[in-house]
């Protein structure tokens, strides 16, 4: 069944997405499916590289997720405060897709003001803003939502192959809406989106236990 | 294949333009040819005019290899013709042949067909007539210009046409010959004086912003919009402040130039000390590029979102500096870390990524330069059981691969030689017990490294 990611990650609003470092890579994939599925325009990705080790996006990479890799655009800056003012200018600007903003750590500098004033930014110009909270506590902000992301384990292919990626996301938090659910999702690579897979292995078949219970064997069957 | 230019070895041994390759090279198999640039040339041709000019403003070019140079007047500045003429030869740095005459089509006829001062001792050819006139001189017994000269020009007209009186005429000196000079357009400028030294930093850029009105209509004539500003503040001590932005696209709008400018004053680390009184204030446009009027279209909307994201990207690069605005561009290799690089985005605009549709799996997230990792394998050529990355210990649960890179032997000394072309990588796609894709390789297959070591190289989505 599809993940209708649009409709929770609605246009012209902040939205935050928390995780862990280790998780770095699926946060940015939930993220990207967010902005990319919406229209082709440019993607800007803000962020505060730590060290020249920290890495880089890598375009067939992204190309894999379906998404252009000369759509983006990667703004390096040096410090949060500078993140926040130029992610407000980069959110009233229009022409693009949607943009990402990547924070490590507690951002001291992101409270309540700033992400009111990145909603109004957002209002103003009718794209989205992504918050990507790496390793950061949750702190009272002006998002419409917020997100914890982690990786899950895949369903694996032929010969013990990882899976199509799989994430765990979990709906902390909507104003206005339901929240605490959690969807295991799976990424769709033909069409492009994520889609609400079960664990894998979670299913038991019927044929095998109905062949238990008339064969008498008491053993349970094993999943499929 | 013909060959266009020889070079005085080759002219020693016979070969000559307008051979056929196959010859040339019968004659001497050892001959070193390369191809034909034409629009090189005329570049190359171009530059040296430009350079002549700082003999006489009068250059013109004279295509395909030649240059004609007024020097009426000039030549007592640098003592004398023949002393400009050798000072001439020296400045472009090739081997020239030259002639001197009183009139611009003697001088191009000497040069390219004779050799003494002695118009009328030139050959008929240097009328440059076609084939059959040429044919048609030379069996009535006329070789050189002055026995054409002594006819009368009427019977000359009627036989050879116009234009080949007329030529004579000019190479004779009889008629005019002027040349087209050829002319650089002066980098737009503008500056002010203040009778009265401005002491604050918002008059002075208000001053700026009229100064800007001015340039911006210089640009508009010449159809042309800036991609560098730089504005030079002068004070009246003595001391010059310089400053400069640059736009991504070209542009011709007063206000955003302003906007800039105020950003790039933000950022200095020295500020901006008017001391007494800035006096003068100058700006200019060092680099420009086409710009025709735009209509702005009925439609709007995606017009006005392009250019504003091309602003907001000039605003930020103006405020952060040009290398913290970046693109992803594609590179030909099939190494990873090298199939990709960052270059500012206001520098190149953004790059066609070639489609690659049976392409292996590639990471999201690449480390530069890979981060070493301890791993076992079960088997040698296998992929790891467990790794350690960063302190923490790491069970492999799925794992696809070998996905073998070699490395570029072209690029190496010696590279053709076994053994000798770099290591070659194995790429495993690895997911732990907790879900996460990593990307690691092995650096070196076990028989060309008795112990290879293991890379951590990307993250999987």
């Amino acid at each position: 069944m599809r993940f209708d990611q649009t409709a929770l990650l609605a246009p012209a609003r902040l939205h935050e997405i928390h995780g862990d470092e280790p998780d770095r890579a699926a946060m940015l994939h939930f993220a990207l499916a967010a902005a990319g599925a919406r229209s082709h325009g440019p993607i800007l990705l803000l962020r505060v590289p730590q060290h020249r080790q920290d890495g880089m996006a890598y375009g067939e990479g992204l190309r894999e997720l379906g998404i252009d890799p000369a759509r983006l655009v990667l703004i390096e800056l040096r410090d949060t405060l500078a993140l926040l003012r130029a992610g407000v200018d980069a959110a009233r600007c229009t022409g693009i897709a949607a943009v990402l903003i990547e924070s490590r750590g507690t951002a001291r500098e992101y409270d309540l003001t700033a992400s009111r004033r990145l909603t109004l930014a957002a209002e103003a110009s009718a794209l989205c803003v992504l918050m990507l909270r790496v390793s950061a506590p949750e702190r009272p902000s002006a998002a419409q939502t917020r997100w914890r992301i982690s990786a899950a384990p895949s369903a694996p292919l032929a010969a013990n192959a990882p899976g199509p990626p799989a994430i765990h996301a979990e709906l902390l938090r909507q104003r206005s809406g339901p929240a605490g659910q959690h969807w295991r999702l799976e990424w769709d690579a033909e069409h492009g989106c994520f889609i609400e897979a079960a664990l894998p292995g979670a299913v038991v078949s019927l044929p095998a236990l109905r062949k238990g219970m008339e064969g008498g064997t008491s053993a349970i069957a094993r999943a499929a | 294949m013909r060959l266009v230019a020889v070079n005085r070895a080759a002219a020693l041994i016979g070969l000559i333009p307008g051979m056929m390759l196959a010859d040339a090279r019968a004659r001497h198999p050892a001959l070193l040819t390369l191809p034909h640039q034409p629009e090189g040339d005329a570049l190359l041709l171009e530059r040296l005019a430009h350079r002549m000019r700082r003999f006489t403003p009068m250059v013109a070019s004279d295509p395909p290899d030649g240059l004609l140079l007024d020097i009426t007047g000039c030549a007592h500045l640098f003592g004398g013709e023949a002393e400009l003429t050798a000072q001439a030869i020296a400045l472009t740095g090739l081997t020239t042949r030259h002639a001197l005459a009183e009139n611009a089509a003697a001088a191009r006829a000497l040069v390219r067909y004779g050799g003494d001062a002695d118009v009328m001792a030139l050959p008929v050819t240097a009328l440059e007539l076609d084939e059959r006139a040429t044919v048609a001189l030379r069996r009535a017994g006329l070789t050189t210009l002055g026995e054409l000269a002594r006819r009368p020009m009427a019977a000359l007209a009627a036989r050879l046409g116009e234009a080949a009186v007329l030529r004579l005429r000019q190479i004779i000196g009889d008629a005019d010959s002027p040349i087209a000079p050829l002319r650089r357009l002066p980098m737009p400028r503008e500056e002010m004086r203040f009778a009265e030294p401005l002491g604050r930093i918002e008059d002075a850029l208000e001053a700026t912003e009229e100064l800007l009105v001015r340039l911006v209509r210089q640009l508009e004539q010449r159809g042309e919009g800036l991609r560098r500003l730089a504005l030079a503040l002068y004070r009246s001590d003595g001391q010059i402040r310089q400053l400069s932005v640059e736009t991504g696209l070209p542009s011709r709008d007063p206000a955003l130039l302003i906007r800039l400018l105020r950003e790039r004053i933000d950022t200095l680390t020295d500020p901006l000390d008017p001391g007494f009184g800035f006096d003068m204030i100058r700006i200019a446009a060092p680099r420009r590029e086409g710009l025709t009027a735009q209509q702005q279209p009925l439609g709007g909307a995606k017009a006005q979102g392009q250019e504003s994201l091309a602003h907001l990207l000039d605003r930020l690069a103006t405020r952060w500096g040009a290398e913290s605005v970046l693109r992803l561009h594609p590179h030909d290799s099939h190494i990873p870390e090298r199939g990709q690089y960052l270059a500012p985005a206001q520098q190149a605009p953004p790059s066609l990524w070639p489609s690659r549709p049976d392409a292996a799996p590639r990471p999201l997230w690449l480390f530069e330069p890979p981060q070493p990792v301890t791993a076992m394998a079960e088997v040698p050529d296998g992929p790891p059981q467990r790794f350690r990355w960063r302190g923490q210990v790491h069970e492999v649960r799925l794992a696809e691969g070998p996905e073998r890179i070699a490395g570029e032997w072209w690029r190496r000394r010696e590279g053709h030689r076994p053994g000798h072309g770099g290591l070659t990588r194995d790429y495993y796609r690895i997911e732990d017990s907790s879900g996460r894709r990593y990307w690691l390789f092995r650096h070196g297959l076990y028989d060309e490294t008795p112990h290879p070591r293991w890379y951590l190289h990307g993250l999987f989505a």
